[in-house]
């Protein structure tokens, strides 16, 4: 779906890259995250892939489209959801969303229902105006569905929104790719990107530094322990074993074989502790 | 073109809301009122002198007769003048083409003029040596050294060899549909460039500053629509207001009396080209306050062909490059029902220049959009 290329781009033309020799690949129907801390490159290839930025060098399909000849009709297939929220604030929620479907060539989805995936179908004939900051955002969110995009670009889809809602937000991310949806997700939430993402690319500094999977990377670089909790001569004791060290192993079987367990799990080395140790780079 | 007229409606929609619009509603309100109530007629129909004789009866009376053969009623019209809050009680005599204010004292003549700019005083006296009448100009300071000459020698004159000479040559006039504009008529042309065209390119510009304050440019960019249907929605709105706005002024004037087909098309033309010049200009700028003075600055330069309307003596050729020149020459032709070849020629200009900038300010927004 998403094709790149030794893509790189220097904002002045200058020599000082903001993204540097950029090669990657988003098959069809997968949730490809792009991973990096502000600053890092990854709003610079999203827009590039979305035509904001002509392409300089290097080369990039997208949907089927070479990013250097886009094509209007290429935006039928795509949408995008932007950080900051850009709907016409003067107009009502509704008209908004009406506005928008007119511009397309395609089939497209009911404004109304878009509306209420997203939680605000009751404020559809309210100014945007008069919204907070987080119903905006849902309505640019819901705005970047109303094509019914194959290949949908979300940046920092959950950003500003509370726990609840980013919920929601998420469970409609899945169903959308469970419908068979590509989806190109720009964050720097890792924990988003460990729920959603089927594979992700660590940016920094604009090279991409890494590609796999976060089950991939969390068994390449997180620690094989387990820490189990259990009650031993009336005190909670807490322990954190090696799944590969054949005396942990053996003593973990012990604690089991004897004590009362109280809980036990694998302690997985978060996306965030992967990125830190593969980039040398924190996410602020 | 159906998402070009979806992209108008909503932008003739929010223009609706905005505060721009208003500014262009409550400018034609303004233009009419004041054109309607506060300009005169006939602004300078009169030439206003202030004379002081100072003569001897016999010869006062004389000048007086010879001043009456010319008033228009033939009568001595008492008139009473304020200076400095004393009442002042003088003589008029009123001609085709001035009035004159016969003053007793040769002090207040002085200072009338000197209060009453731009007023021309005089004191007339008789020349005992040469046995004839002289003049004593007195002039505000900041007249053209022409003027003084000709002060200078429209008396010395002989009058008869003049009257002589001016039977040898002849006058014909070049153009006998020559139109007389009032002076409401007269100042339309400048009035409906700055309304239209040169109001345009500031309110365009608001409006795209308006939308990259919310970030929608952005938004439309990821559309199956087209940059050039986003820019063009902004340019008929501004076209459409101009022309509701310029025509009701218009009308409001001159009723029935201009070639409203050739106004459209200057009008629809012109609007065209300056509203890209200011979509132009504001694709280089992400600050409004930036791009608004580069606009001033610009609106200046294109306000100076109209010192050369109103002073048509002062004619640079520099300035006639200045495209609002024949904008203003353009709605001039269009009010005196004039050359008709004038007006299609400036206005297939006009469109072809404002297609080209459009050409270009569309890819100029398609590299900024993300700025």
């Amino acid at each position: 779906m998403i094709k790149v290329e030794g893509l790189s781009h220097s904002y002045n033309k200058d020599g000082k890259y903001a993204i540097k020799n950029v090669h990657f690949e988003v098959k069809k129907g997968e949730i490809f995250g792009f991973l990096g801390p502000s600053g890092a490159g990854k709003s610079t290839t999203q827009n590039i892939l979305t035509g904001l930025l002509q392409l300089q060098e290097g080369s990039a399909e997208v949907a089927g489209y070479h990013v250097d000849h886009i094509e209007s009709d290429m935006f039928n297939s795509i949408g995008m959801s932007f950080e900051q929220s850009n709907v016409y604030s003067k107009m009502t929620a509704i008209e908004n969303l009406k506005f928008y479907a007119k511009l397309f060539d395609c089939e497209t989805e009911d404004p109304q229902h878009l509306l209420d995936l997203v939680g605000i179908g009751d404020k559809a004939k309210i100014k945007v105006g008069e919204f907070s900051k987080g119903m905006k955002h849902r309505l640019t969110f819901a705005r970047s569905m109303i094509n019914k995009p194959t290949l949908w670009f979300l940046d920092e889809p959950t950003t500003g929104l509370d726990p609840a809602i980013a919920a929601d937000i998420k469970n409609i991310i899945r169903k959308k790719n469970e419908e068979g949806v590509t989806i190109f997700l720009t964050t720097h939430n890792m924990f988003i990107a460990d729920e959603l993402c089927d594979r992700v690319a660590f940016i920094v500094d604009g090279e991409i530094k890494l590609i796999d999977s976060p089950h991939n990377l969390k068994l390449q670089y997180g620690d094989k322990l387990v820490e189990v909790t259990y009650i031993k001569n009336d005190k909670t004791i807490t322990e954190s074993l090696s799944t590969i060290v054949e005396e942990d192993k053996k003593k973990l079987q012990d604690i089991i074989g004897t004590y009362e367990i109280e809980t036990m799990h694998t302690k997985e080395a978060t996306l965030e502790e992967i990125f830190i140790k593969v980039t040398g780079r924190g996410l602020a | 073109m159906k998402k070009l007229w979806y992209s108008y409606t909503k932008e003739l929609k929010l223009s609706s809301k905005s505060f721009y619009f208003y500014v262009e509603i409550i400018m034609a309100v303004l233009v009419i009122g004041v054109v309607l109530f506060l300009v005169p007629e006939n602004l300078n129909q009169y030439q206003t002198e202030y004379v002081y004789l100072d003569m001897t009866e016999m010869i006062e009376e004389n000048y007086r007769t010879m001043m009456l053969e010319h008033d228009v009623d033939g009568k001595i019209d008492t008139a009473i003048l304020n200076l400095d809050g004393t009442e002042i009680t003088t003589e008029l005599f009123i001609t085709d083409d001035s009035k004159v204010y016969v003053i007793n004292n040769k002090e207040d003549m002085i200072a009338l003029t000197k209060a009453d700019r731009p007023y021309v005083g005089a004191s007339i006296y008789y020349n005992e040596e040469v046995m004839d009448l002289a003049y004593e100009y007195y002039l505000q300071g900041y007249e053209s050294d022409r003027l003084k000459n000709l002060y200078q020698i429209i008396h010395t004159e002989d009058l008869n060899e003049i009257s002589l000479k001016a039977q040898q040559v002849e006058v014909k006039s070049l153009n006998d549909n020559y139109v007389e504009l009032n002076s409401k008529e007269f100042s339309l042309p400048v009035i409906l460039t700055f309304n239209g065209s040169l109001m345009g390119m500031f309110i365009i510009a608001a409006y795209i500053f308006l939308d990259k304050g919310e970030g929608v440019i952005k938004a439309y960019a990821i559309t199956a629509s087209k940059i050039w249907h986003y820019l063009m929605s902004k340019v008929l709105v501004l076209m459409t207001v101009t022309l509701i706005t310029s025509t009701v002024i218009l009308l409001a004037i001159m009723q029935f009396k201009p070639d409203y087909l050739m106004f459209f098309l200057l009008l629809i033309t012109s609007t065209f080209t300056f509203s890209t010049i200011g979509l132009f200009l504001s694709s280089f700028y992400n600050d409004m306050n930036k791009a608004f003075l580069a606009i001033y600055v610009v609106m200046m330069i294109l306000m100076l062909p109209a010192i050369t309307y109103y002073l048509p003596s002062w004619q640079p050729t520099w300035v006639t490059l200045i495209p609002s020149h024949n904008l203003i020459q353009g709605f001039k032709e269009v009010i005196t029902n004039g050359d008709r070849t004038y007006i299609l020629i400036s206005s297939a200009v006009y469109m072809v220049v404002g297609i080209v900038i459009f050409v270009i300010t569309e890819r100029r927004f398609k590299k900024t959009l993300t700025k």
